[in-house]
């Protein structure tokens, strides 16, 4: 927790000779800068490059310090207390490295040079609070453009291992695997319908097809896990007359059924029955799929039945809006999820 | 070397059992497609090595392997799993064996040749950090030999002297562990009535005055009364409350 919270703060780490090294080169670009600004008036150039490099590689270093040395303590505080204490802190800095310049170099060529005390002193407030808020605003934009690329790919992760099921995939690998040796040709079929599966899931994914179609890739499945639980997964179909050539997004039915599967037959030393079904009711397809409850405190409980159904929800909404609803109930013996998507024949949209 | 395999899948375990044959000087003495049955087995064969799959129905690997330590000569544990389950990370950090499936067979020579036994504390760390899941049976050993009773018929438990006892229905069962663990691993479960008896939430039907003013609690099924102590009477009366 400590090292990801780390890595999250706004600023970067002081303490790295790194960066430590870019705070100097900084420092002396910035000195360069005040020196040509003002150039034009001095009559000795170096001489004041060189009283200005030492002053900014003074504070800045010392900034650097103090930022390294209560790191630990900026990264407690709220983000904005964070940002407000680091930057009164650099201003305490300045402040400070102005009135040390006084006093060791009071009475010598410095003072002519910085005008009158007062001035020079806010003069220094006023550049180094300008340059401190624009370098705060720097590394707050640049973290936060840290986080976003960091949820996006985790984002991207997640949608690939949607895609690809690591849990499916690699047991079909061991069914296939246990299967070539004693049964080449279930095997070869095995090959076949994962192949059908993951041509599905990896393709396209607006894309809209029959239910036949989408039947068909649930009897892939279906196949390939019966390999691998053979008795103890049975299958009642319960498809209505003439709901074949509707259309649904790729993906809908088949997902729900795995569902099932991992959830409701897998966990039961003796399996059980997953009811598929379809049928056309009013204007609606309704889609269910059912499985036996399983006693929570006998089995242990599996997690991510809620990311499956979330998924599925939101490409519903993504497609359909309100129109589409998918709901789950929990009765005695079975738990039921229920798809209603509004009804779409096949022949007009394609 | 004698191996026991314990996989819910048919194909799995014949394709294990393939490479056993193949592998001199070992063979399979059993074969068992839930943890419950693997442990039995353990016990009746003791083999030398245990192959067993995380994800199996009823008993799961990791309880079962919890249960076949506590066997007077346990075997060597080898856990077999098809993905990365959450459980995987805590076998790195511990340094447990385990293989992924499809397994190789070279790899499970290689497993076999320097399979150790467990240890409690490595498997109870594996647990600490396979976030914490309380087991669903509890190991009973019972004139030598251990069977697995699921928590579900348990009532409650009972510490008496420096013996603890589950009560199910119909018996009282003596147990290797303490009140206090019992109460940490099945903390949801259970409620605390006396300094020597918890009492599974379930079971407890309600509760009694006795002579004396104090509390008693009626359990499910058994005629038994338990005192409920008076430092504890206020929760317990709050949770029959509250389940009302």
């Amino acid at each position: 927790m400590n090292s990801d919270k780390a890595s999250d703060f706004f600023l970067p780490n002081f303490c790295e000779r790194r960066m430590v090294f870019a705070v100097v080169v900084l420092a002396e670009l910035f000195a360069f800068i005040l020196t040509l600004a003002q150039a034009s008036y001095a009559s000795e150039p170096w001489l004041d490059l060189a009283l200005i490099s030492l002053f900014m590689q003074w504070t800045s270093l010392s900034g650097a310090a103090v930022l390294c040395l209560l790191r630990k303590w900026l990264e407690r505080l709220e983000p904005v207390w964070a940002i407000v204490a680091t930057y009164l802190l650099l201003l305490l800095v300045i402040v400070a490295m102005t009135e040390a310049a006084f006093v060791v170099l009071g009475g010598t060529m410095f003072i002519p040079r910085a005008g009158n005390h007062l001035d020079f002193l806010l003069r220094n407030i006023a550049i180094g609070g300008i340059v401190s808020a624009l370098a705060l605003r720097y590394f707050y934009m640049q973290q936060q453009m840290r986080k976003r690329l960091q949820a996006e790919a985790s984002a991207r992760l997640d949608a690939l291992h949607a895609r690809i099921r690591p849990h499916f995939l690699f047991n079909s690998m061991n069914t296939i695997a246990s299967l070539i040796g004693s049964h080449p040709e279930q095997a070869e079929e095995a090959v076949e319908d994962l192949s059908d599966l993951f041509r599905a899931s990896l393709g396209k994914e607006n894309h809209f097809l029959p239910l036949a179609e989408e039947l068909y890739l649930t009897h892939r499945y279906l196949h390939i896990e019966g390999l691998r639980l053979g008795e103890r997964l049975q299958v009642e179909w319960q498809i209505a007359y003439g709901v074949d050539t509707l259309l649904l997004p790729l993906l809908i039915l088949q997902p729900l059924v795995e569902n099932a599967v991992y959830h409701g037959i897998e966990p039961r030393p003796d399996g059980g029955t997953v009811i598929i079904g379809a049928a056309k009711s009013g204007d609606e397809l309704q889609l269910w799929v059912s499985n036996p409850v399983v006693e929570a405190e006998t089995i242990t409980p599996r997690s991510g039945n809620r990311v499956a159904l979330n998924n599925i929800r939101e490409r519903l909404a993504a497609h359909y809006g309100e129109q589409a609803t998918l709901t789950m109930s929990s009765g005695e013996e079975r738990v039921v999820v229920r798809i209603t998507l509004p009804l779409q024949q096949g022949r007009e949209t394609k | 070397m004698r191996v026991v395999i314990a996989d819910d899948e048919t194909l799995a375990r014949e394709r294990l059992k393939r490479f056993l044959n193949d592998i001199s000087g070992s063979e399979v003495v059993g074969e068992a497609a839930e943890g419950g049955r693997a442990v039995e087995l353990c016990q009746q064969q003791r083999p030398d090595v245990v192959l067993l799959d995380i994800r199996m129905p009823g008993v799961d690997g990791l309880e079962a392997a919890r249960h076949i330590i506590t066997l007077a000569e346990p075997p060597a544990i080898i856990f077999t799993t098809a993905y990365g389950d959450y459980a995987l990370q805590a076998f790195e950090t511990q340094a447990i064996d385990y293989l992924l499936k499809p397994i190789r067979k070279e790899r499970l020579e290689q497993a076999l040749g320097r399979a150790e036994r467990l240890s409690v504390t490595r498997l109870e760390a594996l647990r600490e950090e396979g976030g914490k899941r309380a087991r669903t049976h509890l190991s009973v050993t019972s004139h030598g030999t251990l069977r697995l009773v699921p928590l579900n018929e348990v009532l409650y438990f009972q510490a008496d002297m420096k013996y603890v006892t589950a009560r199910t229905r119909g018996e009282s069962l003596l147990l290797d562990e303490s009140l206090k663990s019992l109460e940490d691993e099945f903390a949801e479960r259970l409620l605390r009535i006396h300094r020597n008896a918890l009492v599974m939430k379930e079971a407890l039907v309600g509760l009694e005055r006795d002579n004396d003013g104090g509390g008693v609690a009626l359990i499910r099924d058994v005629s038994d009364k338990l005192e409920i102590s008076r430092r504890h009477l206020p929760e317990v009366r709050r949770w029959i409350k509250g389940r009302e």
